[in-house]
Parts: structure tokens; sequence; C-alpha cells
């Protein structure tokens, strides 16, 4: 974790932040701080909130109480340094599109409104497919990805964006775990060069092993700190409303 | 009568020739536009507003102001009515779409009958590109020029807001309005195809070369192009047709139409062969298989 100078404003700061769809309340009075550089896994069940809490941060949703971004009031994502990274299932993976069509998609916030991708958006996409270890895909069709492959693809489309901020909903979903750690490694490395990442994560074996600070949604913060505390028996338990003896088995 | 000719005596006829160019805009911009309708999945909406045109066209009539403006508030007008059924009431979209659109064509038909001849509105549901004027043809080739350069220039912003339109908001793309420009666009291209193909024919030619086309290729690009081939094939020919055998002109556009996608899956299936098969179904499979280990549904992505 990146040390913060007491000048320097939190890259996230939340206050007070509610999320409701008509009668159902998704977010509930939710206040946090995430500082630059960290890293930090939401977790919890189904319904908990996590992807409202990213889509809160992006612009996506409507809100009741203050998302500031470095200490500035959220504007469009893009301009305020965040890169958004939605659930994988949700973009249309059968169009004819290739690799670098969708990630050059990033460069979009750098150019003119209606203008169209130029060469120099087409290298920095491939630059960013480059880190990735991904530029042997440059041409394929997105069709013909597999999870772990298009993660990346999207990762890309992400970092291409240059961001200070990267919000992913459910990176590791539906990506083979083979491939698993080699994206988290590629999460931990972007953080190395200062990038802040917020994941929402359902898979708990993997916020506890990678992510130095993890906050337990249930429509509100339950738990926030590191993994061996948030991550114990007591606090599956209370999380995922399971008896203590199975959550500390499954722990 | 030598094939050459038979092509080409037909056009040496000055009412031949004003629908030979009316046919080429529409048969230009209702698959390029196509394309786009087919990759948002707005082809029922597009059916619908084909048929709640046909309101506007005959209110344009009555008020003697031009069809295109009655058409596209029309257009408009519906579109407004299903957001709010389905926002404010809860309806299915298709739902939605099947009353409104049902019931301003409904509107349409009954103006048309009030208004006077029945062989008007028939010309209006089924088009007939024999009897344009040149000053009809002059404005179905500029909006057919505004559409086809506008669908080419905002290519990639339709295709960024197709893929992951969640993630496009967040780089300032303005979604929803690009949403509406796609659906002024399907009515002006309506109003467009209005003398050639009929509102009830429109939707034939915007969908079919479309459909056809993206299964022969591999890009948006390709697709527009390729599909507006196609639909300039079916144009000249549905006008052969109707010139040579005396069938109905825009139905043969049509059918014409209809037969290049059945000639195309033809060719896809022959060419994929059964090796293809096999191992989409394996990649499906796989598909479902990472679903399932993600615990993703539909229901539980929004959260």
């Amino acid at each position: 974790m990146h040390v913060k100078p007491s000048d320097v404003p939190p890259a996230v700061q939340l206050r007070d932040l509610s999320v409701r769809f008509g009668e159902v309340v998704a977010l509930d009075h939710v206040s946090l701080d995430v500082l630059r550089g960290e890293v930090v896994a939401f977790v919890g069940p189904n319904g908990a909130g996590k992807s409202s809490l990213l889509r809160a941060m992006t612009g996506l949703v409507p809100t009741t109480g203050d998302v500031l971004i470095n200490g500035r009031a959220l504007r469009v994502a893009r301009a305020s340094g965040v890169a958004y990274v939605a659930q994988r299932s949700l973009a249309r993976w059968d169009l004819p599109l290739t690799v670098e069509d969708v990630v050059v998609c990033g460069r979009q916030g750098h150019r003119a409104t209606l203008s169209r991708p130029s060469s120099r958006d087409r290298a920095a996409a491939r630059d960013c497919l480059a880190l990735l270890g991904v530029q042997g895909l440059t041409h394929r069709r997105i069709g013909e990805l597999s999870g772990g492959q298009a993660q990346r693809v999207l990762l890309a489309r992400a970092l291409v964006q240059d961001p200070d901020i990267i919000v992913l909903d459910e990176p590791f979903a539906g990506v083979d775990p083979g491939a698993v750690h080699g994206l988290a490694d590629v999460l931990m490395k972007l953080n190395d060069e200062g990038v802040t990442v917020l994941c929402a994560l359902h898979e708990i074996d993997i916020a506890a092993k990678h992510f130095a600070r993890i906050v337990a949604l249930q429509r509100r913060v339950l738990a926030d700190g590191p993994p061996s505390q948030v991550l114990n028996g007591d606090g599956i338990a209370a999380l995922y409303s399971l008896p203590v003896d199975h959550a500390q088995s499954d722990a | 009568m030598d094939l050459a000719a038979w092509i080409l005596e037909p056009f040496s006829l000055s009412f031949m020739q004003r629908a030979l160019v009316s046919g080429v805009a529409v048969g230009i911009s209702a698959p390029v536009i196509g394309v786009w309708a087919v990759t948002k999945r707005l082809v029922y909406l597009t059916d619908g507003m084909s048929h709640a045109i046909l309101a506007g066209v005959v209110a344009a009539a009555a008020l003697g102001i031009a069809f295109t403006i009655g058409g596209v508030v029309v257009a408009l007008l519906m579109a407004a009515l299903v957001v709010f059924l389905v926002l404010r009431l809860g309806l299915p979209e298709d739902s939605a779409i099947g009353v409104v659109s049902q019931g301003l064509f409904a509107a349409g038909v009954v103006g048309a009958t009030l208004l006077g001849d029945p062989r008007a509105l028939a010309h209006i549901l089924f088009g007939n590109p024999l009897t344009v004027t040149w000053p009809e043809v002059a404005a179905q080739g500029l909006l057919a020029i505004i559409v086809v350069a506008g669908c080419a220039w905002l290519a990639p912003a339709f295709a960024m807001a197709a893929f992951d339109p969640a993630h496009a908001r967040t780089i300032g793309v303005r979604v929803g309005a690009l949403d509406a420009l796609l659906v002024i666009s399907l009515a002006l291209v309506v109003v467009i195809g209005l003398s050639t193909v009929g509102v009830l024919m429109c939707i034939t030619l915007i969908t079919a070369p479309a459909v056809a086309a993206r299964l022969l290729t591999g890009s948006f690009t390709t697709a527009m192009l390729t599909a507006s081939i196609l639909g300039v094939l079916a144009s000249i020919a549905g006008l052969l047709a109707a010139y040579h055998i005396s069938w109905p002109v825009g139905p043969t556009i049509a059918l014409i139409a209809i037969a290049e996608v059945a000639l195309t899956s033809l060719i896809v299936l022959i060419r994929r062969g059964p090796a293809w098969r096999a191992q989409k179904a394996v990649t499906q499979e796989r598909r479902r298989e990472g679903v399932a280990h993600s615990g993703h549904s539909p229901r539980n992505s929004s959260e």
C-alpha cells in the first residue's frame, strides 16, 4: 500500500452514499475512503450492492450523498481519471469486432466527440495489449476469446484510458482457474505502477490472497480491514448469514 | 432479346430511370441503417415503426406538409409512448411496441380512408416507384446520403455503444443520444422507402440484406458495404420483374431480399460444415460452464 501524504486527498471518498431502484435499497448510507494506490476488494452475497457501489463511483446510477474522486465531485468517470470494467457477461461478444476495435474504444475520451479513432489511438491500444501480454490477440475476433483473454482485453481497454483508478466488476467470473492468478498478478502490477484498483468479487479466496483491504458489504459496510480481520470465520458468517462453525470450515 | 438488353432496355424510359434512382437510394440507405437495427436488436421496433409511420404520413397529407416531417414526428411519438409504457407502467417492451404501433397504424388506415382514394392507401402500404417524380427522387437521394454518411461516420461510436453501453457512458459517449439518432434515421429511411417499397415492405429491405451481410462478413464496415450491394441488387431485380412480368414492385423487392438471406444461409452452412458446428457446440458448452462457475445470471448481474 502506498503512503498517503497528508495534503493529498483520497482517491475515492464516499459520503453517506445511497442507491435506490424504486422501492429497493441497493446501498444504504455508505461512507468510506480509498487512499491512492490501494487495492480494495468489495465482497458480499448477491444483492449486497457491490455492483451498485462500483456503478455509483462511475456515475452510472443516480445516487444520494457524495462521490468525490481525488477530492473533486465525480463528473464523467473518464474525465475524473476512473476507468470502469463492467461484468464481462454484460458485453456483446457476438459482435463483428476485433480485439483492437474494442481496446481502441477506451481512447474515445482522448479525442473530439464524434471523431474516429486515429493511428495514434490504435498504437496506444496495441501498447496496452502488449503490456498485458496479449499482443498476439490484436486482430482476433472477440467471439473467439477465452474468459481470461476477454478479461485482459477489457482491462487493456481500461488501461488505454490512462486512469488513476480502475474499477472492476467481477473480473474473475468465468475465468479459467489457471488464468485467475495471472490476471490477479496483472492487477497487482498495475497497482505497483500507482493505479488504485477497486474490485467487486464473489471469490473470497482470491480476495483473501491478493487484496490488502477487504470491504464486506451488505447494503451497508459490515466490515472494513485486512483479510485476516474481515474474512475470518465470524466475518464470513455475518456476511453470508452462515452458522459460525460452517463459516470457519470454509475460511 | 439478350440478357443485356433485357436488363438495360427498361431503363431507357424516363419513369424507369426515376424508379431506378429511387430504388438505389432506398436499396443503399435501408440496409446500411439495417445493420445497426439488427445489431441493436431493434428489428421489432423498426417493424412497428414502419406501421406507425402511416399515421404520420396521413397526418402530413391532411396538413399539407412534407411526409418526412409527419413520419419523423410519429416515429418519435411512438418511441416516447413505448418508453413511457415500459418505464412507468412496467410493460414488457414487445407488448408496448405492439400496442403503440398497431394503434397508430390503425389510426393511419382510418385517416387514409377518410381522406379519400383507397388506391393512395395501397400506394403508401406497398409502394410503387414507377409513379415517383424527380423532386421526390431528389429528396430521397438527399436523405439517403445523409443517413449513409452518418452511419459510416458514427460506426465506431455505434459499435462502442452496442458492445458495452455501460463502459461507453463512463467515457462520455452519449448512448441515449446515439439510440435516438438511430431511431430517427430508421424513421427517415421508412419515409424514404415510402414510394419505392411502401411502409409495410420497408422493414424487409432494412432487415434482410443486413442479416445476409452479417452472415457473410466479419466487420461492421464490410457488413454495411455488403448489405447496401445486396439492397441495390434486390431493388433493381424487383424493378425488372415489375417491368417484364408485371409483379408488384414493393413485394417483389422484399421477396428478392428474403431470397438473398436464404441463399446466404445456404452458402454459410455449406462453408462452415460439420466441423465448425461441432467446434461451436464445444465453445458454447465452455461458455455455459464459465457462466455457471461465475454464479452469474441476468438477475444477479444487476445487483
